[in-house]
């Protein structure tokens, strides 16, 4: 399956990036294609393109504040957690989408 | 080189579309407050209307703020959010040194550009967290910073001297000359040092009982705001419903004499808004200068009739002016939409 990403935190220097580390191992583990944009201090790293959201069965939202360009979204199903969701137990999100 | 053009202009309307709110409801609360006190010959009197007072100084302060979120914008447009801090800081400097809103336009690229350049520098993973919170502001804000101060007011200040020297030399001479200048300068820039530097020699007239030039400027001060309003109410498909809201507020703010109101356009595209406006506020001038208006309040627009001689010039001088920007500004949209239309047609 494959899934887009986003994560963001407020302070945006380690939680942010920290998640996104997290969810694309634990993709891998369970065999999905996954691309995470971050949303941190330094703005929009590793930006999904038009392409990337359209191809995308899921996008997964682990952030605790507002997404930005969220309207670039619209069409996708769209899971949002809060960040510690993914630090903690990214399988959740995943087991999730299967079900 | 199309290509980033097209950027450029991304990156200007989207600290435009931030700064609109801005300039509206600051302009509309000074416009307000401005039109309900008295007019005298020191201009509009606050001093028994504690709530009209107050009325401008929340309409001062919103437009206070414009400067900074402009360029605060246009460096968030380039550079995303590392970029907030050196536009903010750049663009509030240059209300400081009265750069005016084409000083926080340049504060908003150079802040962008910096941020942009700092954010590729490679790092040790170690460092890298406190980059965007602390390396890359306070080196791109430190920059931005002295180039504010320093290398772009401090010209300015010298500038504002020279520019006043010179047409005090002029004021014996050609009087349509100086009113056709006067004109473009109240334009160029909107409140910035060009405009201040004309706007201040009027005044300043006015106290050595030269009541002409004052009412040359007065006429100039409201045809930017009104003559891009009117624009957008005659040829609707032109404009952006954004532009369109901004078109409605800038004609209250042009009634009232604040020129400030055609910055929105101005700064979303420069290149054809700027020559229409300065050409519209010379034409008001010059009008203004042969029929014999004089103004007595170091204030302009349709609001300080009450303290104006030769009031029928006056207003044919700004509905000249207004009449010149519309249709100048009409008239070259039409023409590079069509260019646009045509190389489309190639392209297809």
């Amino acid at each position: 399956m494959k899934i887009v990403a986003v994560t963001a935190c407020p302070t945006g220097i380690a939680h942010t990036y920290m998640a996104a580390a997290r969810l694309e191992k634990v993709a891998k583990n369970f065999g999905h294609e996954i691309k995470v944009e971050t949303q941190g201090a330094m703005g929009i790293e590793n930006k999904l393109s038009e392409s990337d959201i359209r191809q995308a069965q899921y996008a997964i939202f682990a952030v605790d504040i507002e997404v930005e360009e969220r309207e670039r979204f619209n069409g996708v199903k769209v899971i949002q957690v809060p960040l510690q969701e993914a630090l903690k137990n990214p399988e959740n999100i995943f087991s999730k989408l299967q079900r | 080189m199309l290509e980033s053009l097209q950027k450029l202009r991304q990156h200007l309307l989207t600290g435009v579309s931030h700064a609109i709110p801005f300039i509206a409801c600051g302009g509309i609360l000074i416009a307000a407050a401005i039109a309900f006190a008295p007019m005298t010959a020191s201009g509009p009197d606050f001093s028994n209307a504690p709530r009209l007072k107050l009325i401008l100084d929340i309409g001062t302060a919103a437009l206070t703020l414009m400067l900074p979120v402009l360029a605060g914008y246009i460096s968030y447009s380039i550079a995303g959010k590392p970029g907030l801090l050196p536009g903010f800081l750049g663009g509030f400097l240059s209300g400081e040194v009265r750069a005016g809103f084409l000083g926080a336009i340049l504060a908003g690229l150079v802040a962008g550009c910096v941020v942009e350049a700092l954010k590729k520098v490679p790092v040790s993973k170690y460092l890298r967290p406190i980059m965007p919170i602390l390396v890359i502001p306070i080196l791109a804000g430190s920059l931005v910073g002295v180039l504010m101060i320093k290398v772009i007011g401090a010209p300015i200040a010298l500038f504002m001297d020279h520019a006043n020297r010179a047409l005090m030399s002029m004021s014996t001479g050609n009087g349509i000359a100086l009113a056709l200048l006067l004109g473009a300068m109240i334009a160029f820039d909107m409140g910035g040092p060009v405009n201040k530097a004309a706007f201040f020699f009027g005044s300043a007239m006015i106290s050595q009982g030269n009541y002409q030039i004052m009412g040359a400027c007065a006429a100039a001060i409201c045809t930017p705001p009104l003559g891009m309003g009117l624009a957008t109410l005659v040829r609707k498909k032109l404009w952006t419903l954004e532009e369109r809201e901004a078109g409605l507020a800038a004609i209250a703010m042009g009634m009232i004499g604040i020129t400030e109101g055609a910055i929105p356009f101005a700064a979303a595209d420069p290149i054809r808004v700027i020559p229409s406006i300065m050409a519209g506020s010379a034409v008001a001038a010059m009008i203004a200068m042969v029929g014999g208006v004089g103004d007595h309040a170091p204030h302009g627009g349709p609001i300080v009739l009450p303290v104006v001689d030769h009031r029928a010039a006056y207003v044919l001088a700004i509905v000249a002016g207004t009449l010149v920007t519309a249709i100048l500004i009409v008239s070259l949209k039409l023409r590079s939409n069509g260019i646009a239309a045509e190389k489309q047609k190639e392209h297809a």
